[in-house]
C-alpha cells in the first residue's frame, strides 16, 4: 500500500430520518479539528461558500461531525474536507460507508418548505461530496407512464398547494421562449397530481423541454423533479425508454441535477 | 507464520480478490502476511487493502505491456486456463523467481493456473495450498487434464463448496493431497442490519450472463404488478446493461427495476433492502447471498451448483427456487414482499445463519489447515494419511481417461478448424 492511500482518510456518514447527517471520521489516525464543506464552484470561479463543522469525539473513540437540518446549504454540490490545524492545508477526503436508508423512502413523506434535500455520495473520482437541493417548493415525480402516443407523470407537490389556474408548463430549452401547456389532473388534496404529454405536441420542438409546475394562477414556477431518495444521480439509474413519433425520437429523462426533462430528437 | 497469497490481479474488481483479502486481512491479526499479485494495471487497488498485508505486484503492465517476453506466450501457466492469454513469458519468469526466493512458510494459490506454478516450481520448505474458486465439473477437460497431474503436487487443495470437494476427491486420484471444502468468508458488517421494513429487493454482481439478471427482472414483473411501490435494485456493471436496460423498457417496468451501476463496498446499499435475490444458472460460492444475509437480508436464490443450496436453509434464512424458472422465482419473492412477518422472522435467521460465514470461524479453519500442513511438510509426510481404496483409483481412472479423450478431441476439433481456415 503507498503511502498516499494510507494517509488519506476516509469519512462515512449516516443521514437520519430528520435529516441530521452525522460524519464519522473513519481513520483513527487521522486528527482533525473541523470538517470543512466547500460549495464547488464553476469551473474557472473562485470558491464563495465554505461550511465549518467542528468535529467531536464519539463514542467508538473516533471523531464525529454533525450537520444540522436546520443549517442552510445553498443548491448544489459540496466537497468535504478535512481540516487538521487552523492555519494547515485542508485534505480532502475519500468516502466510508454511506448509510443512506433514511432517505429510500423520502418520496413518501410530506416534507415541508422550504424543501432542504442532502444526500451524501461518491463523486466520480472517488472523493465524499453532498448533493443538496434548496427549493421554496418542489414536485417529486413519481410513477412514469409511457404509451407509443403519450407520456404520462405522477407527481407531488410539497411546499405547495394546487389551486385553480395550475398547470404544467414544458418549456423548450434555449428555444426562443417556446412553451407548452397542459392542465393537471388534481387530487383532492391538492398535492398529487398527474399530466399527460402528447408526444406528437412536442415533436415539432428538438432539444430538451424541461418541465415545471404552475401550482395557481400567478404562483412562481415549480420544477418537476425526482430529489426524494437516496440516489444523488439518476440520470443513467432511472432510464425511460425512446418513443419514436414521425421520425422524432421522445423521451423523459432527468438532468444532472435530477430534474425531469423531455427530449426530443431525430430518431436512429 | 509467513503467509503469501498469489493472485492473479489483486488491483481489480470480483469475488476472489474480495475473499482472498477478506481472508488476509483476517489471517493478519496473528500472521505476517503478503499478496502477490501477478498483473497490475493501476496505482491502487479497487479494494482497501488493509496497511498490514504488503502487497507486491510482479507485473506492471503500465510499463511491461510491451515488454519483449510479455509478447511471448506462456509455457509454464497452463494454455487450457481461462487466462492464459494475459499470461507470458514475462509472468513465467517473474512467478518463478518469486517463487524461488520466497521466505514464505505457506504460498496459497488463488486460481487454476498459479495453482500449477506453486504445483512445479515451489521449493521444498514451502506448503503448497491450492485454491479452486471456480468448479472441477465447470473445467474444460483440456484444463482437468492439467489440473489432474498438477495438483498431486499440492500439500492442499481448497474448493468453496462441499460439493465441489467431493467432485475433485472422486473424480481426481490426488494422493496425499487433503481436499477440503473452506468457504469464502464475509466480514462483520459495520452498520446495523436492515430492519426488514424497506420495500426494495437488493441484487449485486457483474452484469453477465450466467448471473441472470434478465430471469430476476422477468421474475419482477409479477411483483410490480401486485405491489408497484416495491423496486428491484440491481448493482454493478458489465456487458448485460444494454439488454437488460431494454428488457425493462419491453416489460414496461421503468418505474419498479433499477440498474444502479457498480457499488463498492455493497453493505451500504444491501441495508437499504429487505430481501436479497440472486438468479444465477451457476454460482461456484455465492459470495453475494451470505453479504446479503449477514446484512439481514433473506435471499432468495436458484438452487443453482453449487454454492446457493449451501449456503440457503430453503424456507429459514432464505428461499431455492427451481433453475430457470421465472415463475417460481417471481412466487418465491411475493412470499416475501407479501408476508412482512415471515419476511422478519427470515431475516433473523439470516442473520443468525450467516455467522458460519464470519472471519472468525473460517479462518480458525483455515489456520488449522495451514499449521497442518507446515507440520506435514516439515516432517516430509503428506497431510493426510492416503486411504485410496481400489475403488477410488478405478473411479478417478475412468474420468481421467473421458477427460483425455475429450480434450483429444477437442485438439483434433481444433486442428481441423485450422486446415479448414
Amino acid at each position: 500500500m503507498s503511502a498516499e492511500q494510507a494517509v488519506q482518510p476516509r469519512v462515512g456518514c449516516v443521514v437520519e430520518t430528520g435529516g441530521r447527517i452525522v460524519f464519522d471520521l473513519v481513520s483513527k489516525s487521522a486528527e482533525g479539528r473541523q470538517l470543512l464543506l466547500r460549495l464547488r464552484p464553476k469551473k474557472g470561479q473562485p470558491e464563495k461558500v465554505v461550511h465549518v463543522l467542528d468535529l467531536e469525539p464519539a463514542d467508538d473513540g473516533g471523531r464525529q461531525a454533525v450537520l444540522d437540518p436546520n443549517t442552510v446549504l445553498v443548491e448544489g454540490r459540496w466537497d468535504v474536507y478535512l481540516v487538521r490545524e487552523p492555519e494547515a492545508e485542508r485534505q480532502r477526503l475519500r468516502p466510508g460507508l454511506r448509510d443512506l436508508r433514511a432517505l429510500v423512502d423520502g418520496h413518501r413523506r410530506d416534507w415541508e418548505a422550504p424543501l432542504a434535500v442532502r444526500v451524501p455520495y461518491a463523486t466520480a473520482d472517488g472523493y465524499l461530496a453532498v448533493r443538496s437541493w434548496l427549493r421554496p417548493a418542489h414536485a417529486e415525480v413519481d410513477g412514469v407512464t409511457i404509451t407509443d402516443r403519450s407520456t404520462t407523470v405522477g407527481a407531488r407537490l410539497h411546499g405547495a398547494s394546487l389551486e385553480a389556474g395550475a398547470a404544467v408548463c414544458l418549456r423548450l430549452r434555449s428555444g426562443d421562449g417556446l412553451v407548452r401547456e397542459v392542465e393537471p389532473r388534481v387530487e383532492e388534496d391538492g398535492r398529487s397530481f398527474s399530466f399527460t404529454v402528447d408526444h406528437g405536441e412536442l415533436a415539432g420542438g428538438h432539444g430538451v423541454w424541461d418541465v415545471f409546475v404552475r401550482p395557481a394562477a400567478q404562483a412562481p414556477l415549480v420544477r418537476v423533479a425526482r430529489l426524494l431518495d437516496d440516489v444523488a444521480g439518476r440520470q443513467e439509474v432511472f432510464v425511460y425508454p425512446t418513443t419514436t413519433v414521425n421520425g422524432v425520437g421522445v423521451r423523459p429523462c432527468y438532468t444532472a441535477d435530477n430534474d425531469l426533462s423531455v427530449e426530443v430528437k431525430k430518431a436512429g | 507464520m509467513k503467509i503469501s497469497f498469489l493472485i492473479h490481479n489483486a488491483y481489480g474488481i470480483g469475488g476472489t480478490i474480495t475473499t482472498t483479502f477478506n481472508l488476509a486481512h483476517a489471517l493478519a491479526e496473528r500472521h505476517e502476511v503478503e499478496v502477490v499479485s501477478v498483473l497490475r494495471h493501476r496505482e491502487h487497488p479497487n479494494l482497501t487493502l488493509d496497511p498490514r498485508v504488503s502487497l507486491r505486484p510482479l507485473v506492471d503492465l503500465r510499463q511491461d505491456k510491451e515488454h519483449a517476453l510479455h509478447l511471448r506466450p506462456a509455457k509454464v501457466f497452463p494454455s487450457a486456463e481461462y487466462r492464459y492469454r494475459q499470461y507470458s513469458e514475462l509472468t513465467d519468469q517473474r512467478i518463478g523467481e518469486w517463487i524461488a526466493a520466497t521466505d514464505a512458510d505457506v504460498v496459497i494459490g488463488t486460481r487454476p493456473g498459479l495453482n500449477v506454478h506453486l504445483a512445479l516450481q515451489a521449493p521444498p520448505h514451502v506448503v503448497r495450498i491450492g485454491q479452486e474458486h471456480l468448479t472441477l465439473d465447470n473445467h474444460p477437460p483440456r484444463l482437468r487434464t492439467v489440473l489432474r497431474r498438477a495438483y498431486r503436487r499440492l500439500d492442499v487443495l481448497t474448493t468453496v463448496t462441499e460439493a465441489d470437494a467431493a467432485a475433485y476427491r472422486r473424480k481426481m486420484l490426488l494422493p496425499g493431497v487433503r481436499v477440503e471444502a473452506l468457504p469464502n468468508s464475509v466480514p462483520d458488517p459495520v452498520l446495523p442490519a436492515a430492519d426488514g421494513s424497506a420495500k426494495v429487493v437488493v441484487a449485486a454482481g457483474r452484469l453477465v450472463p450466467v448471473k441472470r439478471y434478465d430471469l430476476l427482472i422477468e421474475a419482477f414483473a409479477a411483483v410490480a404488478a401486485e405491489h408497484p411501490d416495491w423496486q428491484l435494485r440491481i448493482y454493478g456493471k458489465g456487458e448485460e446493461r444494454d439488454r437488460l436496460r431494454k428488457l425493462i423498457g419491453d416489460l414496461k417496468l421503468w418505474n419498479n427495476v433499477f440498474l444502479m451501476g457498480a457499488a463498492t463496498p455493497m453493505e451500504a446499499e444491501w441495508v437499504k433492502g429487505s430481501i436479497g435475490a440472486a438468479a444465477s444458472n451457476f454460482e461456484p460460492f455465492g459470495m453475494t447471498i451470505v453479504e446479503a444475509m449477514r446484512c439481514g437480508l433473506p435471499v432468495v436464490s436458484t438452487d443453482c451448483p453449487y454454492g446457493p443450496g449451501e449456503i440457503i436453509k430453503d424456507g429459514v434464512d432464505g428461499r431455492l427456487v427451481p433453475v430457470g424458472d421465472p415463475d417460481a422465482f417471481g412466487a418465491a419473492l411475493l412470499e416475501l414482499v407479501r408476508d412482512d412477518e415471515r419476511r422478519r422472522r427470515m431475516r433473523g435467521a439470516a442473520l443468525e445463519n450467516a455467522r458460519r460465514f464470519a472471519p472468525g470461524p473460517v479462518v480458525e479453519q483455515a489456520e488449522r489447515l495451514l499449521s497442518e500442513a507446515v507440520v506435514a511438510r516439515r516432517a516430509g509426510r503428506a497431510v493426510v494419511q492416503d486411504r485410496t481404496g481400489v475403488h477410488r483409483v478405478l473411479v478417478s481412472q475412468g474420468f481421467a481417461a473421458r477427460d483425455a479423450a475429450f480434450a483429444a478431441a477437442g485438439n483434433a476439433r481444433r486442428l481441423v478448424r485450422k486446415g479448414q481456415r
